[in-house]
């Protein structure tokens, strides 16, 4: 746990005036499952998008490797370059392929080359078939594996997008809002999930949902972002109790009108 | 369930679409020609057909991109064009002395007559190596492709979507076209190539060995449909087609499962371009001429409304489509010239405003007026 | 043997001279032309005849030349009258069946009356020819070659200077310089010093050469740089360095400024297409980059425009008819037959006309198709295509394929020239108005209530429309501004190209592309992005010489423009995922 797997320092970035994130910094170790929570409007979603390579920040560093390898720049990196090293998103609205089926839509994610003319030559073997119904019993859509994926529900959605996600076995997973749109036990499922994974992943996870981040975050650290910066990090008992969380979470009545 | 043909209904259409494509041109490229054999089809009417499918395969370049990629190009004619001109070159040079100005004997070089006209007295450069059918045809290819490759990789990486790429091609066609007007460009300013004899040593004019070498252009056409049919076919079977439907629906979602779209769009418009440009190597020698105005951002976007006529994602739809605007205009510009166009802009203006899916999609909305329920086998019936 | 001729005369000419001279009172007042012509006419002595004509240079005259012709072309005689006076006349006109021919006195330029005031009609061979000899003709001529110099119009003692200068005669030098000391005009006194510098050019003496050369450098015309030039290879040639470094500095001068005016020449044409470009990139930025609509049927509202105009002239005029094509409705206009001032504000009348009608056919067209498509950019792309098609061929069907004409009313067709710069008063016109239609549009869309719809609906149709906007009326308002806008772009068109049913064809692809860099849903980035085309283009063919050229390469630089900003200058940025 000594070298951070993904390194973010002093990143700001500013849209149009807005300070959505500024002066941020932001370690995360192999094997840990982050939860980051904060008002809205913190620059949570930022955050993701700045490490995905959506946005470039306006100044600081982003990091990403392995303690033995050099670290990779990910500010000079593309969307699909990230990713390819190892970096996995799950949007805030879950974002899956809705004019393809359920089956292709991990098809699409499963690990593997993805080059243009891998995608040409290369036929699915059996290895890849069986991990792919693996994933849909684990998601809980093998019934539907021949469904358009926009005619699922939304938590349905959110469930393929983990399993694209999954089907990827990234080092790091970003999951922003998991359980948004699901039913109290499938929201415990995800939070046995990404706790199962954790450790062999290095996991971010944002959330608003309280009972949730208390499920995942029993043991793992807490970041509390506010105004694009750390408010605060520690155990979830440790950052409930912390009165500056507390004004922030609270006494939002008076900023509300933002 | 361990391992399903997993697009199964979707793949079952797909079959079909393709079994009835493939019939259909196989009887095109046997029957129409021995129609014409017997005297039982005009030759007009075998030369007008070749060129149908040298729009066909217009058409489905522009499907290509636009149904299956979400790429509106408004450049398919100018690749096109590009791929006549390259082919015209050759057939300008198989003239040789039998040219009007070669007959009066004002033209010892043999000069094509446009550059005869311009007061040329030998041959550019650039032209020489055009005497080879082979290096004609590997141009019609290089060239087109070279074009879309650079264009291409510039869109794509600055990622150029949506209505500006269209906005782009359009005036990248209309650059080009431009061009090709300037008589200094020495590719036959506004009047373009024309009075084509030979090809490959077999004469287009001649009356009693002409129509044989039109029913070989006619079945050159058919096959080379027929063979980019196959390929499209190949192509939406593989992940590739996958990916690519993907980057229509929804592009920047491919970007985070690590796909550099921008490398998948530019193959598919770099093929585009070829099939585009193989549709116009040949239509030149069946239309006997090639000119700018085939190069115009107007001829694009025409090609663009045979697709959406036909029905556009669907392989068969830009074959329909630009077969049935083609043989509306033959007869519509004979019986009523001067509301053809208007007829054409009505066609356009009904087609996006009540019938998107095209012509294809009629057989579905039919079945649906008359109270069937859809295809069980799909889930969007019984979900919706 | 003219002398000896001419003999006789002398006496009666020196009588004539010596009752002048008497005539003192006569004298004060100043000789007119004519009468010192008479007077060389009737000297015998052909040095002192010389002496008079001479005399004449600087003189402006119009009769001078007149009579002058008459001499040497062997019209002019003396008549003898009955009283023994020697009266010189100019025989004209046809002779009639005895070979009389009708006379004007040389002295009055009036007809020569007998004594009971009847014109006199004269044979020419009962009278004595007036003589001329080589050395005579060649001082008439240089009278005559100086003649304009007197002008009292300017721009004729201008022609007349550069004519001279460029002839670079040496005997005209004297000439020049006695105007250089009465001429006021500064513009003839500039051209003066040049003429007189050239002259000094052809000098033997490299000294004044050099001085000239100096002279020519400080004054920088253009014109000069021909000369220079040989002069200066015709000094290489033999061998002068200090003529050849003068005849270089000389050039470099002209150079300089020729670039001087070519650059302001490119801004200002530049500027005036670039104000065009604006005006119809304007409507586009709203229809397209407020409405998110690709109307490509927009160039016909340019041409809606333009054929407002041509019918607003018609009617101003002599009134039109024409068949409105499929219903066969015949419409006939009948003309107000307006003439001058009253006709020539036809255009003025145009611009709310052409306004007008391009925004309810906006309107119409919105309503119509566009309404169903503001999902589906692509699809608006294809329908108003189709709509484009059916316009231009219904133009074709009323008003004919040909171009049709329109005037340029007096108050735009000259020109101003300042510093050699020509500044077309049609293209002022275009760059104030574009100024003007900018800062309205700024105004509609910033100040007033219709603007701040327009600005919610744009952002949120949805949003906008649950909050109780009549999302409807706004985006039908909307699509009839940028409509109506193209359609006075239309209006000026009709001014600087043709007007034709397929001339929005022109406009449509730069107007999209001047759009599109200046960033979509920016209009300050329109006007940026128009203004800049419009250089660039006007720059490259300066550069190029070759209008099609400059055009591609404008082209291409827009393809690499976008590589650096894909978005275009100004562009709205967005959070979404798409």
């Amino acid at each position: 746990m000594s070298h951070p797997i993904l390194t973010v320092e002093d990143v700001s970035k500013t849209y149009d005036g807005f300070k959505a994130i500024s002066d941020l910094n932001f370690y995360l170790f192999e094997g840990e499952l982050r939860t980051v929570i904060g008002p809205n409007g913190a620059g949570k979603s930022t955050f993701f998008d700045l490490i995905t390579g959506r946005a470039k920040p306006d100044k600081g560093r982003i990091e990403f490797g392995p303690p033995s390898a050099p670290g990779h720049d990910l500010t000079a990196l593309s969307e699909y370059e990230i990713n390819r090293l190892g970096i996995g998103r799950k949007f805030q609205t879950p974002s899956v392929y809705v004019e393809h089926t359920v089956w292709d839509n991990l098809v699409l994610s499963l690990k593997g080359p993805r080059g243009v003319f891998a995608s040409l030559f290369k036929r699915q073997n059996s290895t890849d078939r069986d991990r792919i119904a693996e994933l849909l019993k684990l998601i809980r859509l093998d019934a539907k594996s021949n469904w358009k994926a926009g005619l699922l529900a939304h938590g349905e959605k959110q469930w393929l997008e983990i399993g694209m996600l999954l089907a990827q076995d990234p080092k790091v997973l970003l999951v922003d809002e998991p359980a948004a749109g699901m039913s109290d036990e499938e929201t415990h499922r995800t939070g046995e999930l990404l706790i199962s994974l954790a450790g062999r992943h290095s996991i971010v996870v944002i959330e608003h949902d309280m009972t949730f981040v208390k499920q995942i975050a029993r043991d793992n650290p807490v970041t509390v972002l506010h105004q694009g910066h750390v408010l605060c990090e520690g155990k979830f008992e440790e950052v409930q109790a912390n009165p500056k969380v507390r004004e922030v979470y609270l006494g939002r009545g008076k900023h509300g009108t933002r | 369930m361990s391992a399903p043909a997993p697009t199964g209904s979707l793949l079952r259409t797909r079959h079909l679409e393709f079994t009835v494509v493939g019939v259909l041109l196989v009887l095109l490229t046997v029957i129409f020609p021995l129609c014409n054999a017997h005297g039982l089809l005009s030759d007009f009417t075998i030369t007008l057909w070749g060129k149908y499918l040298c729009y066909a395969l217009l058409a489905i370049s522009v499907d290509l991109l636009w149904g299956y990629t979400g790429l509106l190009s408004l450049g398919q004619a100018l690749f096109f064009s590009l791929g006549g001109y390259m082919f015209g070159m050759y057939l300008m040079l198989q003239i040789g002395m039998l040219g009007s100005y070669a007959k009066a004997g004002q033209n010892p070089a043999g000069l094509p007559d446009f550059m005869v006209f311009l007061g040329h007295t030998f041959l550019p450069l650039f032209w020489r190596p055009f005497n080879s059918f082979g290096f004609a045809a590997l141009m019609v290819f290089l060239v087109p492709g070279l074009v879309a490759l650079i264009f291409g990789f510039l869109a794509f990486r600055s990622r150029i979507k949506g209505v500006y790429f269209s906005i782009l091609t359009q005036a990248l066609t209309y650059g080009a076209a431009l061009m090709f007007f300037r008589n200094d460009f020495t590719m036959g300013g506004n009047n373009g190539f024309t009075d084509f004899k030979f090809i490959l040593g077999h004469s287009l004019v001649e009356p009693d060995t002409g129509p044989a070498t039109m029913r070989g252009l006619f079945v050159a056409s058919a096959l080379a449909l027929l063979l980019v049919c196959l390929f499209c076919h190949w192509l939406n079977g593989t992940k590739f087609g996958l990916v690519r439907q993907a980057i229509r629906d929804g592009e920047n979602r491919v970007l985070f499962s690590g796909y550099a779209t921008a490398n998948f769009k530019l193959f598919v418009f770099v093929v585009a371009a070829f099939i585009a440009a193989v549709g116009g190597a040949l239509f030149v020698p069946q239309a006997g001429i090639i000119n700018p105005d085939q190069m115009t951002p107007d001829k694009s976007i025409e090609a663009v409304v045979w697709v959406a006529v036909g029905g556009r994602g669907t392989l068969i739809g830009p074959i329909i489509g630009a077969i049935t605007i083609n043989a509306l205009r033959s007869w519509a510009t004979q019986a009523y010239p001067d509301s053809w166009l208007i007829i054409l802009g009505l066609i356009f203006l009904l087609v996006v405003l009540f019938l998107p899916g095209g012509i294809v999609s009629l057989p579905g909305k039919l079945k649906a007026l008359r109270g069937h329920k859809g295809k069980p086998a799909e889930p969007a019936a019984t979900r919706a | 043997m003219v002398w000896k001729l001419f003999r006789p005369l002398l006496l009666c000419t020196l009588g004539v001279c010596v009752g002048l001279l008497a005539n003192v009172r006569a004298m004060a007042a100043p000789e007119t032309a004519r009468a010192t012509i008479v007077r060389a006419i009737l000297t015998t002595d052909d040095a002192q005849k010389r002496a008079i004509i001479n005399s004449l240079i600087g003189q402006g005259d119009e009769a001078i030349r007149e009579v002058f012709t008459a001499w040497r072309q062997d019209n002019l005689y003396v008549y003898s009258a009955p009283g023994g006076a020697k009266v010189p006349v100019e025989l004209t006109g046809d002779k009639d069946a005895a070979g009389t021919q009708a006379a004007v006195r040389v002295d009055t330029g009036e007809p020569l009356k007998d004594a009971a005031g009847q014109p006199l009609r004269l044979v020419a061979k009962q009278l004595t020819a007036v003589e001329h000899d080589a050395g005579l003709r060649r001082a008439m001529k240089n009278v005559v070659d100086l003649l304009d110099l007197g002008s009292p119009l300017p721009a004729k003692r201008l022609r007349a200077v550069q004519t001279i200068g460029f002839a670079q005669k040496a005997d005209k030098l004297p000439a020049l310089e006695a105007r250089a000391g009465l001429e006021t005009d500064t513009e003839i006194k500039k051209e003066l010093k040049e003429a007189i510098a050239l002259i000094h050019l052809a000098d033997s003496d490299d000294g004044v050469k050099i001085k000239a050369l100096a002279e020519l450098q400080e004054l920088h015309n253009s014109s000069s740089y021909d000369l220079i030039n040989a002069l200066k290879v015709k000094a290489e040639t033999g061998g002068k360095p200090a003529v050849v470094a003068a005849a270089n500095a000389a050039l470099v001068a002209i150079e300089n400024h020729r670039s001087v005016v070519k650059f302001f020449g490119t801004l200002f044409r530049g500027l005036s297409a670039g104000s065009v470009l604006l005006v119809v990139a304007l409507g586009l930025a709203i229809t397209f980059g407020l409405m998110g609509v690709i109307n490509m049927a927009h160039g016909e509202m340019i041409t809606v425009g333009a054929y407002a105009t041509y019918i607003t002239q018609n009617v101003f005029g002599e009134g039109m008819h024409f068949t409105l094509p499929f219903i066969k409705v015949a419409i006939h206009l009948p003309g107000l037959h307006l003439t001058g001032w009253a006709y020539q504000l036809y255009f003025v009348a145009a611009i709310p006309v052409g306004f007008l009608s391009a925004a309810l056919v906006g309107i119409a067209l919105e309503r119509s198709v566009i309404r169903f498509l503001y999902r589906r950019p692509l699809e608006s792309l294809l329908a108003t295509f189709g709509v484009s098609l059916i316009l231009q061929q219904l133009f074709k069907l009323t008003f004919g394929s040909n171009n049709v004409n329109v005037d340029s009313p007096v108050y735009l067709s000259s020109n101003w020239t300042v510093f050699d710069v020509t500044f077309d008063w049609n293209r002022v016109f275009v760059i104030g108005f574009a100024a003007v239609i900018v800062f309205g549009v700024w105004l509609a869309l910033t100040k007033t209530p219709l603007g701040l719809l327009i600005r919610c609906v744009m952002q949120n149709r949805m949003m906008a429309s649950c909050m109780g906007v009549r999302t409807e009326r706004v985006n039908m308002l909307t699509f009839g501004l940028g409509s109506g806008l193209a359609g006075l772009a239309g209006v000026f068109v009709t001014q600087l190209g043709t007007v034709g049913p397929s001339m929005g064809q022109e406009y449509i692809v730069d107007s999209f592309m001047t759009v599109v860099v200046g960033g979509v849903g920016s209009i300050f980035g329109t006007v940026v992005s128009a203004l800049g085309i419009g250089l660039a283009d006007q720059s490259l063919q300066q550069i190029l010489l070759n209008p099609v050229l400059g055009k591609i390469l404008v082209l291409l630089a827009i393809i690499l423009f976008l590589q650096w900003r894909p978005t275009g200058l100004f562009a709205a940025r967005s959070r979404s995922l798409d």
